[in-house]
C-alpha cells in the first residue's frame, strides 16, 4: 500500500491527461491516415494537391517567422531594459509585460483592429498630420497579422528573457570592460551570446504559439489572410470535412513538435556546455 | 551593485517597447468612453453608456456567467488532480522516475487549437457529453500544467520534515498534509489557482469548438460581435476584462508574488 | 627605489550617501606587490573598482604609469583583473578567454595565437585551449583567469579575493604561483584579501585598512612585529591588550602600574623608549603563567583548552580577561590562582588610543 501511494496520488492527474488528452489528439492524428480509398497518406495528398492549401501553409510559416523575428527584437530590448533596471522601475515593468499575458487573446487582438482599422489611431493620425488624404487599408493584411501576433508574444519573449539577462554575472561585464571591451563590444561580444539559450526557448514558444493562435488572423487578417488554424476551424466547424481538419491538426501537431524538439535540443546543448560551478 | 549603466539608444528603445506594450491597452480604454458610434482615439467626449450597453447585452451577461462556472469547475478539477500529483512529485522525489513531472507540461506542447478539436470530437461527439461539463473537463487540461508548476515550486522549498514530526508526534498522515502541509503552501495553491481560474476564463481554442447553442462563453460571445458590430461596447467589455486580470494580478502578487509565479 | 607604479592620492568615495572612502592615499612603486587587507566594508574592494575604473571616487586622483586615469573608463585603462568568481565567459573558450583582450586591441589572428599559446604554456593550460570554463576544475580556471589578466600585458594587476573559492591545500600551491608568475613578469601588483596568512605570504608590502582609512602600510614583517595601532594590533594576533602607566623611572628602566596595582618593570632596552602611558600587546605566547607573584599580575584561571602544541588558558585579572597559552608540560588546574608575566620578546608596545 505504502509503495503505492505515490502513484495513488499522481493517478487522477494522469488519467486526466492521458483520457482527455493523449487519447484524444492521438486518434486525431491517426484519423489522418484514415483515407477514404483506404490509403495511408490520402488525406495528406488531397491536402497538398490543393493549391489554396500550400499558401495557407507558406503563409502560416512566414507569419510565424516574421512575428517570432519582431517579438525577438522587441523582447529582447524590453528584456535588457527590464534586467538593468531599477528595483522600482523593474517592478512597473514586469506587471506591463505580464498584464497582457494575462489578458483574453480577443481583446489584446481588437486592440489592433482599434488602432489599425479604417478610423483608427494611425489612420486618424496620418490623416491629421496630412501624411495622407486617404484612409489606408492596414486591417486584413499580412502586416496586421504580423503586428497583432507580435504585440501577443512580445510579453512571453521578454519573460523568457528576462531571467537569462538577469542571471548574466555582473563581473563578466566588469571583465570584459577591463580587458578593453568598449560598452558595444560587451554586448556583442558577452551580452548577447549569453542570451541565445533564452532566445531560443522564446522562439520555440513564439513560433509554435503564432502558428497556433486562431483569433488575431481571423480579427486581423480575415478571410484573404488564412493560416492553419483558421484552415482547420473552417474545415472542421463550417465545411465538416473532418478528414481535411484532422490532417491539418497533424501537420500543426508536426510542425510543433519538430520546432521543440529540434530548438530545445539546441538550447539544451549550449546550456549544458555552459553550466558553472 | 546598483543598476548596470546601459547606453541612452538602448534606453530609448527600451521605452519604446513600453509604449509598445501599454499603448493598445491605453488606447482600448479610450475608446471605450468615447462618445462615439465608431471607435475614435483620442476619445471625442466622454460617455459611460457602452457600459451599460455591456450589462444590457443579453449574450454578454449570461455568457459571463457561463464563463464563471466553467472556470470554476475546471479550475477545482484541475487543483484536486494537479496538488496531489504536485504533492507526490516532490515527496517522492526518489519513487517517481524523473522524468514523470514532465508528462504534466504536455498541453503547452500541443497546438491549442488541435486540443480543441480533438476534444469536439472526443467529448461531445463521441461519448455526447453536455456542453458545460465538457467545456470544463477541457479547460481542467488546460490548467493543469499550471497548478502543478507553481504548486510544485512552492513545494519545493517545503521542508517535508516537518510533516514527519507530525506523524510522529501521532498525527495521521492525511491529516498531516491538511493541517502542517497545505497551511504552508497556501500562497502556491492561491496562485496556482488563480492562474488557472484566468487561464479558462481567457480560453478560446477549447471553447471555440465546444460552445453550441445556448452555452457559449464571454471571449467566444466578444469574439462573434466583434466580427459583426465594431463599436466601443467591445472596448467596454475589454476594458471590464482588464478589471478582472488587475485583480487576478493583486491576488497572486499578494499570495505567491508575481515574478515568482510566472516565471 | 623602482619609479612609482601607481598613485592614489586623496581618494574619496561614496556608495549612494555612505562615504566608504575617507581620504586614501597610497603608493606602489613598479613591480613591487602590495595587498589591501581587511575585513568586509573595510573599503578594500572598493579601492581596487575605483583602481579598475568600475567606480568614480567623489574626490582624488589615480595616477598610473604615470598617466592620470580617473577620469577613463575601464575599458581604456588596461587593467589585468583577476576576479574572485573568475569570470570567465561561459560561452568562450579557454583560448578564446585568454585572448579576449587581445582581440579588442586588435592583435592579428595568428599573432593573437602566439601570444594566447605562450600565455597557456605558462599556466601549464596548452591542453586544455579549447575547452569550455565549465570543464576545468577550480585551479585550472583559476590559471585561465590569470593568464587572461596577464595577456595583455598590463602595467598594473589587479587581484579582488582570487583564491577565496577554492580549498585551503589548492589556495597555498596558487598563491605561490601567483607570486612566481607576478615576480617572473616584473609586475605590479594590487592584491585584495581578508586572509591575513595570504596577505602577509604574498605581498612586498600590505596595507590594513578599517572603515575606508589605510591603516598601516609596511612590509608584513613590520606589520608582525611592530604594530602602530590596537587595531592593527588585534588583527595580527596580539590578543591582549594591556593599559599600563609609569609610575618609577630608573635609567633604562621603567616600572609601570596596571589596573589593579600589580607593578611591572619593563627595560626600554628592549621596548624602545616609552610615553607615561602606554599599553602592551601580547600574544598568547608571550604571557607566561607562573606560581612567583613578583613582577606579574595576579589572577584566576578559568578556562582550559587544548591546542594541540600548548594549551590556552583563559585568565580573570583586575585588568580584564587575558588569554595565554603555555607548554604542555606545564599543566594548571582550572579555578587555580597564578601569575601572568610578560615575555617582552612576544609583545609591541601601542599608543594608548583616546575615545
Amino acid at each position: 500500500m505504502a509503495a503505492l501511494g505515490p502513484w495513488l496520488l499522481v493517478l487522477p492527474a494522469t488519467m486526466l491527461l492521458f483520457l482527455l488528452l493523449v487519447l484524444p489528439v492521438a486518434g486525431t492524428l491517426k484519423e489522418s491516415f484514415d483515407g477514404a480509398s483506404g490509403g495511408l497518406l490520402d488525406n495528406y495528398q488531397a491536402f497538398f494537391a490543393d493549391e489554396f492549401n500550400r499558401v495557407v501553409l507558406i503563409r502560416s510559416f512566414k507569419i510565424a517567422f516574421m512575428s517570432t523575428f519582431v517579438s525577438l527584437v522587441a523582447g529582447f530590448l524590453g528584456a535588457y531594459m527590464i534586467a538593468n533596471a531599477s528595483p522600482n522601475l523593474k517592478r512597473v515593468l514586469l506587471i506591463l509585460s505580464v498584464f497582457p499575458l494575462l489578458t483574453s487573446v480577443v481583446v489584446r487582438s481588437f486592440s489592433f483592429m482599434a488602432i489599425l482599422g479604417r478610423n483608427g489611431v494611425v489612420n486618424t493620425l496620418f490623416l491629421k498630420i496630412g501624411l495622407i488624404d486617404q484612409p489606408l487599408e492596414l486591417l486584413f493584411t499580412q502586416g496586421a497579422v504580423v503586428a497583432g501576433l507580435a504585440y501577443l508574444f512580445t510579453p512571453l519573449m521578454i519573460l523568457s528573457l528576462v531571467g537569462v539577462l538577469e542571471n548574466i554575472d555582473d563581473d563578466l561585464y566588469a571583465a570584459a570592460g577591463s580587458l578593453g571591451a568598449s560598452p558595444v563590444g560587451v554586448f556583442f561580444q558577452v551580452t548577447l551570446p549569453l542570451a541565445v539559450p533564452g532566445m531560443i526557448v522564446g522562439s520555440i514558444l513564439v513560433f509554435t504559439g503564432s502558428l497556433a493562435t486562431f483569433v488575431t488572423p481571423v480579427l486581423l487578417g480575415g478571410e484573404q489572410q488564412m493560416t492553419l488554424s483558421t484552415l482547420l476551424y473552417r474545415k472542421a466547424m463550417i465545411s465538416f470535412d473532418w478528414a481535411a481538419a484532422n490532417t491539418i491538426a497533424a501537420i500543426m501537431m508536426a510542425i510543433t513538435i519538430t520546432c521543440v524538439i529540434a530548438m530545445g535540443a539546441l538550447a539544451n546543448r549550449i546550456a549544458a556546455g555552459r553550466k558553472m560551478r | 551593485m546598483s543598476a548596470r549603466k546601459i547606453n541612452p539608444l538602448s534606453k530609448i528603445a527600451g521605452w519604446l517597447v513600453v509604449f509598445y506594450l501599454a499603448g493598445p491597452i491605453i488606447i482600448v480604454i479610450g475608446t471605450s468612453v468615447s462618445d462615439t458610434p465608431f471607435l475614435a482615439f483620442p476619445p471625442q467626449g466622454f460617455t459611460l453608456k457602452w457600459y451599460h450597453k455591456v450589462f444590457e447585452l443579453n449574450n454578454f451577461v449570461e455568457s459571463f456567467i457561463t464563463s464563471m462556472e466553467v472556470a470554476f469547475g475546471g479550475t477545482m478539477i484541475a487543483l484536486i488532480a494537479g496538488l496531489a500529483a504536485a504533492y507526490a512529485l516532490s515527496r517522492y522525489k526518489v519513487r517517481l522516475p524523473a522524468w514523470y513531472g514532465s508528462i504534466f507540461f504536455l498541453p503547452f506542447f500541443i497546438p491549442e487549437i488541435v486540443f480543441g478539436f480533438s476534444m469536439l470530437k472526443t467529448l461531445i461527439v463521441q461519448f455526447d457529453l453536455p456542453i458545460l461539463p465538457s467545456l470544463m473537463l477541457g479547460h481542467a487540461i488546460l490548467c493543469l500544467p499550471y497548478i502543478v508548476r507553481v504548486i510544485g515550486a512552492s513545494l519545493a522549498g517545503f521542508d517535508f520534515s516537518i510533516q514527519e514530526a507530525a506523524v510522529s508526534l501521532g498525527m495521521h498522515p492525511v491529516k498531516a498534509f491538511w493541517s502542517i502541509v497545505l497551511p504552508n503552501i497556501r500562497s502556491g495553491v492561491i496562485a496556482g489557482a488563480v492562474l488557472a481560474f484566468i487561464t479558462s476564463l481567457n480560453d478560446m481554442a477549447v471553447a471555440l469548438f465546444l460552445t453550441g447553442p445556448g452555452v457559449s462563453t464571454l471571449p467566444i460571445e466578444v469574439f462573434t460581435y466583434v466580427q459583426q458590430f465594431f463599436d466601443p461596447t467591445v472596448s467596454a467589455v475589454s476594458v471590464l476584462l482588464m478589471a478582472v486580470t488587475i485583480g487576478v494580478m493583486a491576488l497572486i502578487e499578494r499570495s505567491l508574488g508575481l515574478s515568482k509565479t510566472i516565471k | 627605489m623602482a619609479q612609482n607604479a601607481v598613485i592614489l592620492q586623496d581618494l574619496v568615495a561614496h556608495y549612494g550617501p555612505t562615504q566608504v572612502l575617507h581620504g586614501l592615499n597610497l603608493t606602489i612603486a613598479e613591480g613591487e606587490l602590495v595587498s589591501l587587507l581587511g575585513s568586509s566594508g573595510c573599503g578594500k574592494t572598493t579601492t581596487l573598482r575605483l583602481l579598475a575604473g568600475f567606480l568614480q571616487p567623489t574626490s582624488g586622483q589615480i595616477t598610473v604609469a604615470g598617466k592620470d586615469v580617473t577620469k577613463l573608463p575601464p575599458h581604456k585603462r588596461d587593467a589585468g583583473i583577476v576576479f574572485q568568481n573568475y569570470a570567465l565567459f561561459p560561452h568562450l573558450t579557454v583560448a578564446e578567454n585568454v585572448g579576449f583582450g587581445l582581440k579588442q586591441r586588435k592583435v592579428a589572428a595568428p599573432e593573437r595565437k602566439a601570444r594566447v599559446d605562450a600565455m597557456l604554456e605558462r599556466v601549464g593550460l596548452v591542453d586544455y585551449a579549447n575547452r569550455l570554463p565549465a570543464a576545468l576544475s577550480g585551479g585550472q580556471r583559476q590559471r585561465v583567469a590569470l593568464a587572461r589578466a596577464l595577456a595583455i600585458n598590463p602595467p598594473l594587476l589587479m587581484f579582488d579575493e582570487p583564491l577565496s573559492n577554492l580549498d585551503a591545500k589548492l589556495r597555498v600551491d596558487m598563491r605561490v604561483e601567483i607570486r612566481e608568475l607576478q615576480k617572473a613578469n616584473g609586475r605590479t601588483a594590487i592584491y585584495v584579501t581578508h586572509d591575513q596568512e595570504e596577505a602577509f605570504s604574498i605581498s612586498d608590502r600590505v596595507a590594513i585598512m578599517n572603515a575606508g582609512r589605510i591603516v598601516q602600510l609596511d612590509t608584513p614583517e613590520v606589520l608582525y612585529r611592530r604594530p602602530n595601532s590596537a587595531f592593527v594590533a588585534r588583527f595580527v594576533g596580539f590578543d591582549n591588550l594591556i593599559e599600563m602607566k609609569v609610575v618609577k623611572r630608573e635609567g633604562d628602566l621603567v616600572t609601570a602600574e596596571v589596573e589593579g596595582g600589580a607593578l611591572i618593570t619593563l627595560s626600554q632596552a628592549e621596548t624602545g623608549p616609552l610615553e607615561d602611558r602606554f599599553v602592551v600587546g601580547a600574544r598568547p605566547e608571550g604571557i607566561e603563567l607562573t606560581a612567583d607573584p613578583s613582577n606579574a599580575i595576579a589572577g584566576k584561571l578559568l578556562t582550559r583548552s587544548y591546542l594541540g602544541r600548548s594549551y590556552q588558558y583563559k585568565v580573570d585579572t583586575p585588568t580584564g580577561m587575558l588569554i595565554a597559552n603555555a607548554p604542555l608540560t606545564q599543566l594548571h588546574e582550572e579555578g587555580g590562582a597564578i601569575n601572568l608575566k610578560f615575555n617582552f620578546e612576544h609583545c609591541c608596545i601601542l599608543p594608548v588610543e583616546e575615545n
